[in-house]
């Protein structure tokens, strides 16, 4: 009877890790998992077991999950302008767009940092180890990002829902290709 | 991990010695009771692990604990061999009971170190920061 009780924990966890929206919040219902399931391990009798899966699941898997998440919390955007450098220092300081962008990356738990660059984007694109690439020209916007980030959907729907009507082009790379650096 | 949190530090402190405690506990009692090697070994390592945790500083040794750790992994292919070897065919009690709480403590050592040495090399010099 408790073994079934835990074991349907297991398979609420387990649902529960896979459904929720932040990537923190789902390392830590992982750890609740890996805690539960050391302790079914207890009820059936393998108390060895139990201990390594408590250690390993739950303390060491967890604090590594959450060293990898921080790693990549970084988020760089590189932005470029077709016109010249005071324009940019202008633009800089009243693009709506661009301040909207970095509260919508703050809210899913990134760090936004926004690179002003004044080289051309080809140049951008082949050097730099960049997550976003804006390229700002008269008539639109172009949005560059690797194919595999997971964060690109999240990106390109919330441009589309807010910015429509400025133009924006989302323009997916294959990782490697264009992103060597 | 940047940002220090004071409660954190002074916990995990105050927490160290029971942490180091329990480790060897489970090393030494591993043929008597459930846990052993491997596992005493992982709760020791989980001592670095939120040293890490309190202050990420580079001052940890790598390169003497990959010296430790091979050592340790010559030992324990030497310690079996020179036991089976040495030793005439009747073992007693005691000797056994020496081999395997020796086997258990080596193996423990191994196992801690590699865990901190995979941790930090993850933490320090993987990937992007």
């Amino acid at each position: 009877m408790t073994e079934n009780i835990f074991l349907i924990t297991l398979v609420v966890l387990a649902i529960i890790a896979l459904n929720t929206k932040k990537l923190r919040r789902a390392v830590v219902y992982l750890g609740v998992f890996s805690l539960v399931s050391s302790f079914v391990y207890l009820l059936y009798g393998a108390p060895d077991v139990a201990i390594a899966e408590a250690i390993i699941g739950s303390t060491i898997t967890t604090v590594l999950y959450l060293v990898a998440l921080r790693k990549y919390q970084v988020f760089s955007i590189y932005y470029t302008s077709n016109v010249n450098d005071q324009d940019i220092k202008r633009r800089k300081n009243n693009s709506a767009f661009l301040n909207n962008l970095e509260a919508f990356l703050i809210k899913r738990e990134m760090e936004p940092q926004i690179i002003y660059s004044t080289n051309p984007i080809e140049t951008i694109l082949n050097q730099e180890n960049f997550d976003l690439a804006i390229h700002h020209s008269e008539q639109d916007i172009q949005v560059y990002g690797c194919a595999e980030d997971y964060q690109l959907d999240a990106v390109e729907e919330y441009l589309l829902a807010y910015h429509g009507d400025l133009n924006i082009h989302l323009i997916r790379c294959a990782e490697g290709a264009d992103n060597e650096a | 991990m940047t940002d220090h949190s004071e409660i954190i530090s002074r916990m995990t402190g105050l927490l160290y010695p029971f942490i180091l405690l329990f480790g060897f506990y489970i090393i030494l009692n591993g043929h008597a009771s459930p846990g052993g090697g491997f596992q005493g070994g992982a709760v020791l390592a989980s001592v670095f692990i939120t040293r890490y945790l309190v202050e990420p500083d580079r001052c940890i040794r790598l390169k003497t604990l990959k010296t430790a750790e091979k050592t340790l992994f010559v030992c324990i292919i030497l310690y079996p061999a020179l036991f089976l070897f040495a030793t005439t065919t009747n073992h007693t009690e005691l000797m056994n009971l020496i081999y395997l709480v020796a086997m258990n403590f080596l193996i423990g050592l191994k196992v801690c170190s590699g865990f901190t040495i995979i941790f930090f090399r993850f933490a320090f010099y993987e990937g992007g920061i």
